[in-house]
């Protein structure tokens, strides 16, 4: 029977019971036709079931046993050479996990759906006008522009989100909830920054989460004037609460104000955005109570005009996501104009976009995901070529073997047995090493995710725990990986020349039997020169990042963040209480500058606003949308931020604090000059702002804000004015002279001796900041090295072993060389000669393979070409050092034959 | 009636005599052994066949699907080159030990 039938009658029992039927059933045809009436041709037949169940068992049971005994044989081998198994075992559990390690981050990070009831039914409602819907005076999140010019947006009023999810008919449930806030949790342990989100009432129980602790909210809990329910999530439970099971019913404080434990969210649920954690869930009402400085400034337009309410819906069974938003759009239509007292709007539509993946993730831009992606690919190469060494070393083990698989063959195991016996054998090296990787993968996909959070705060997080998907991953992986490296020496094993074979004395020849190990260690060279090319280009990208010119001074820069608007401060208030902090810093030993601003350089993003002269551009194109190349970044600060960055001012002065914080006056950098004003002097001159008229005062020089990579977007410099923007985040920029920890607990101390409702939420130095904004680039740069390296001993092992293998089948004919006149140099030279063939006929496929590569890391290369002669050259040189010595020991050995013995021993 | 199910091993070797005069379907067998026996020996059909398929396991028989002399579709057994050895092997077995029982047996009261 072959190998696929026995597979197939233990997958796909049926087809081979169907054959034994039908034999039987021929069988009782026969004996009709020999006169046995029907009846009694059944009877004679006996119990054709048991007949067929006990012919179907036994065949099954006889192959699982002899795959048994092939096990058993296998694991015999491995404990025969123990120090090859424990190679094989090895590096095949670091190139699967590796393997296992990347899929994890790109799973957790792109792949996986939420983890919620039937995540692919899950909507997100979103809608979408035509230029600015004017009754609109505040939105959560970023508007998108979509096709056609319009303008899309994910947030509703919480009016229209109650109505709405009240009449609406079009979906099974709707519910609503905000954005991530961060906010200050004290739960009687310390003052926290977690993240918060606003939920309506049905939000656990139309996502199908129940809490492992407590309950779901009530309806009646999502009501004003009361103290707010929260639930909490599983993560804060554990880590901050010790999972103690009392805790429901517990009061605790958000931004100061008192609220009650209902429950704990179950483990693994963060929310509805992947790679963001939420901490505590509140009503949607609770936002009066935990942010009142937001309530007591509703946009123009009231309360109704603040649409900060998202929605997520679920799909009724068998109804298109498209279907039913325009099924429910004639209500939202209804519902905006209604509630903000306005004149119903045609042209606004409802959409309904897939929910399965999370409601907009932030923490995976595109370059994220294209960097995840080339680890993968990376890794993959990595597992390539530790397989192509793997394959090398069974295929010498086999060589060994050869007289035992000839034997074998004579006493009567056929050629298919071998070949099966040898792939188990690979499988089973590849389960082991497998396991063994999938512990190594979860704890370096540990270690990568903590490198890829840098500076990041708790609440980033994408979900690694190990799961279904990633053992499901591992194992395929690893079976893929048996054949990939088995094969070739179970077929070998099985391909036998039993005469050949039980020769004692069967000596190789140059070239003999050694074809296919010579093209496994030159795709190993291949892929090593291709990995090491990638590592290259990746670190000098790096470099070229980490040498920018900032036009500030990084160095002995910190920041600490504070949130006073969380303790209850009023805009009115928040001025002199940022004075009396700022002087208290001040007062610190070593500090040497402070300055209040509002948005730190290179902190992955900052405020944006539209200026206008008569130069510039308009502001507005023509459909009405914003222009974006009238865009300029907004700095605002105390008088002081320039000189404590270390900005030069090239003309007229920097602002003082006589300015006071509402002066109309500002300071422009190079570009903004040049933009608005044709390049010249600009100090003196005039722009428009927020509807009135600003004064140059100064020209400072070009500093990277935004971006590290590209810059050119202007700045404006403006005083620091509290009342000016919506309540959030104030940071202090701090240069001292003390090392960052020590700065780090002075800051924290003096703000809690000022008002320890007011905790310092973070404190960041500089460069974490741009080490966080090059955290992709750095994840890259280190995974490419220390997978090139890894690559480079590999190649080495194998190029060295193979050349080692080499010289002791050819010791006999070196002798005859050498006893011929041969000089141990050319000896030597002929041994190198042969390595760098194989090195020579390696780069033939890799340089193409690192051209692709390289073509491939193109987009995420900063100020490098992807043809580097640079980097293509290191590689070629480090590559050839490594075969050189790898080759060099092997070489020795040869030279080192003596003739008389060699030939002796023929 | 005996049957053959009851003496050890002898439906294998009754199959391997007959299969050795050329490869032949399950019914087939039976009826072979049942008539060369003169009717003594009747196989059934729940012993045969998982021997059959016992002895295909084993690499004794090995087995194709043709058409049968009736036209229909039949697995046909066939002897391997083991199932030939073996059947060589356990004949001479078997006129051993029988000889060696009939001797017993013939010697009569002692």
């Amino acid at each position: 029977m072959s190998w696929w039938s026995r597979i197939r009658n233990v997958i796909r029992p049926e087809s081979h019971l169907d054959e034994i039927r039908e034999e039987l059933d021929f069988h009782l045809e026969m004996e009709q036709m020999s006169g046995f009436d029907a009846r009694e041709a059944r009877l004679r037949l006996g119990n054709t079931t048991r007949i067929e169940e006990e012919v179907r068992e036994m065949r099954i049971a006889a192959w699982l046993e002899s795959v048994f005994q092939d096990v058993r044989y296998g694991l015999r081998q491995l404990r025969k050479s123990p120090a090859l198994s424990l190679a094989i075992v090895l590096s095949l559990a670091i190139g699967l996990g590796a393997n296992t390690a990347i899929f994890a981050l790109v799973d957790g990070a792109l792949l996986k759906p939420l983890p919620v009831d039937d995540p692919d039914r899950l909507v997100m409602l979103e809608w979408s006008s035509v230029g600015r819907y004017a009754p609109v005076g505040r939105v959560g999140g970023s508007p998108r522009i979509v096709e056609g010019g319009r303008m899309q947006l994910p947030t509703f009023s919480e009016a229209v989100y109650r109505a709405f999810a009240a009449r609406q008919s079009a979906f099974a449930s709707v519910i609503g909830f905000s954005s991530r806030t961060s906010m200050a949790l004290s739960d009687g342990t310390g003052v926290t920054e977690v993240g918060v989100q606003y939920v309506s009432a049905n939000f656990f129980t139309g996502l199908g989460i129940s809490p492992i602790l407590g309950r779901s909210f009530l309806e009646e809990e999502d009501r004003r004037g009361q103290e707010p329910a929260v639930i909490l999530s599983h993560r804060y439970w554990t880590g901050r609460l010790g999972g103690d099971r009392d805790v429901v019913g517990r009061s605790i404080r958000v931004n100061n104000a008192p609220a009650r434990i209902v429950g704990i969210a179950p483990p693994g649920f963060f929310g509805l955005v992947i790679g963001e954690w939420v901490d505590a869930y509140a009503p949607l009402s609770a936002r009066s109570a935990f942010e009142p400085a937001l309530a007591a400034r509703p946009p123009t337009g009231g309360e109704n005009a603040d649409w900060w309410v998202r929605q997520a819906a679920r799909l009724k069974p068998g109804v298109a996501a498209s279907a039913a938003a325009v099924q429910a759009a004639g209500l939202f239509r209804g519902l905006a104009a209604e509630t903000t007292g306005t004149e119903l709007d045609a042209r606004l539509n409802l959409l309904a976009e897939p929910g399965r993946r999370g409601f907009g993730s932030v923490a995976t831009g595109d370059r994220e995901a294209r960097a995840l992606w080339i680890l993968m690919l990376l890794v993959g190469t990595l597992l390539l070529i530790i397989c192509a060494n793997v394959a090398n070393l069974l295929l010498s083990r086999s060589v060994v073997q050869q007289r035992e698989s000839a034997v074998r063959l004579a006493l009567g195991a056929t050629r298919s047995r071998l070949f099966r016996q040898h792939l188990i054998g690979s499988a089973i090296l590849a389960v082991v090493g497998g396991s063994a990787g999938l512990g190594l993968g979860y704890a370096l996909a540990q270690a990568l995710h903590a490198m890829f959070q840098t500076g990041r705060d708790a609440g980033n997080a994408f979900d690694l725990q190990p799961d279904l998907r990633m053992l499901a991953y591992a194992t395929v992986l690893s079976v893929v990986t048996a054949l990939v490296f088995g094969l070739a020496p179970a077929l070998r094993a099985a391909r036998a020349d039993l005469n050949d074979r039980l020769r004692a004395h069967a000596r190789a020849v140059i070239g003999d039997r050694m074809r296919l190990p010579r093209l496994l260690v030159s795709t190993q060279l291949a892929l090593t020169f291709t990995a090491v090319v990638a590592a290259g280009l990746l670190s000098r990208s790096l470099e070229n990042l980490n040498s920018v010119g900032l036009g500030f001074d990084a160095r002995n820069l910190a920041y600490a963040t504070i949130n006073p608007y969380q303790a209850g401060y009023a805009p009115g208030q928040v001025g002199p209480y940022l004075d009396r902090l700022k002087q208290n810093l001040e007062a610190v030993p070593g500090v040497l500058d402070v300055a209040v601003l509002d948005a730190r350089p290179l902190q992955g993003g900052g405020r944006g606003t539209w200026v206008s002269t008569p130069e510039g551009p308009q502001i507005r194109l023509e459909d009405g949308r914003p222009n974006p190349a009238a865009e300029v970044n907004l700095s605002s600060g105390s008088a002081d931020l320039l000189q404590t960055l270390g900005v030069r001012i090239l003309a007229g002065r920097a602002l003082e604090p006589s300015d006071g914080p509402k002066a109309a006056v500002a300071v422009v950098d190079q570009r903004f000059a040049g933009r608005y004003f044709g390049g010249r002097n600009p100090v003196g001159e005039h722009f428009a702002m927020f509807g009135q008229s600003m004064e140059v005062i100064g020209l400072a020089a070009n500093a990277r804000f935004l971006d590290l990579r590209e810059e050119t977007t202007p700045t404006v410099y403006l005083p620091y004015d509290p009342t000016r923007f919506l309540p959030g985040v104030i940071h202090f920029a701090i240069r001292a002279a003390i090392g960052a920890e020590q700065l780090a607990a002075e800051v924290r101390r003096v703000a809690a001796s000022l008002d320890p409702a007011v905790p310092v939420t973070e404190v960041h130095t500089q460069t974490v900041l741009i080490d966080r904004t090059l955290r992709t680039e750095r994840l890259l740069a280190f995974v490419a090295g220390g997978f090139g390296l890894v690559a480079l001993v590999l190649a080495a092992i194998g190029l060295g072993g193979l050349l080692a293998y080499a010289v002791a089948r050819r010791t006999n004919e070196i002798g005859v060389r050498m006893a011929l006149g041969a000089a141990r140099a050319d000896v030597i030279r002929m041994i190198l000669r042969d390595s760098m063939g194989m090195v020579g006929f390696g780069l033939l496929i890799g340089m193409p393979a690192a051209y692709g590569i390289a073509r491939f890391l193109e987009a995420s290369l900063f100020e490098l070409e992807p043809v580097d002669p640079f980097s293509a050259m290191s590689a070629l040189a480090v590559l050839l050092a490594v075969a050189l010595t790898a080759a060099w020991l092997p070489a020795r050995r040869a030279a080192g034959i003596n003739p008389v013995a060699a030939l002796r021993e023929e | 009636m005996p049957k053959p199910d009851n003496l050890q091993g002898a439906l294998e070797i009754l199959v391997l005599k007959v299969l050795h005069r050329g490869p032949n379907h399950g019914y087939a067998i039976a009826v072979s052994i049942q008539q060369i026996s003169d009717e003594v020996l009747r196989v059934e059909a729940g012993s045969l066949y998982p021997a059959l398929h016992r002895m295909m396991e084993a690499g004794l028989l090995k087995s194709a699907w043709r058409k049968s002399d009736v036209g229909r579709r039949a697995r046909f057994y066939e002897l391997t080159r083991k199932g030939r050895r073996k059947l060589e092997a356990d004949e001479k077995k078997w006129h051993t030990v029988s000889a060696a029982v009939a001797k017993v047996l013939s010697a009569g009261s002692v």
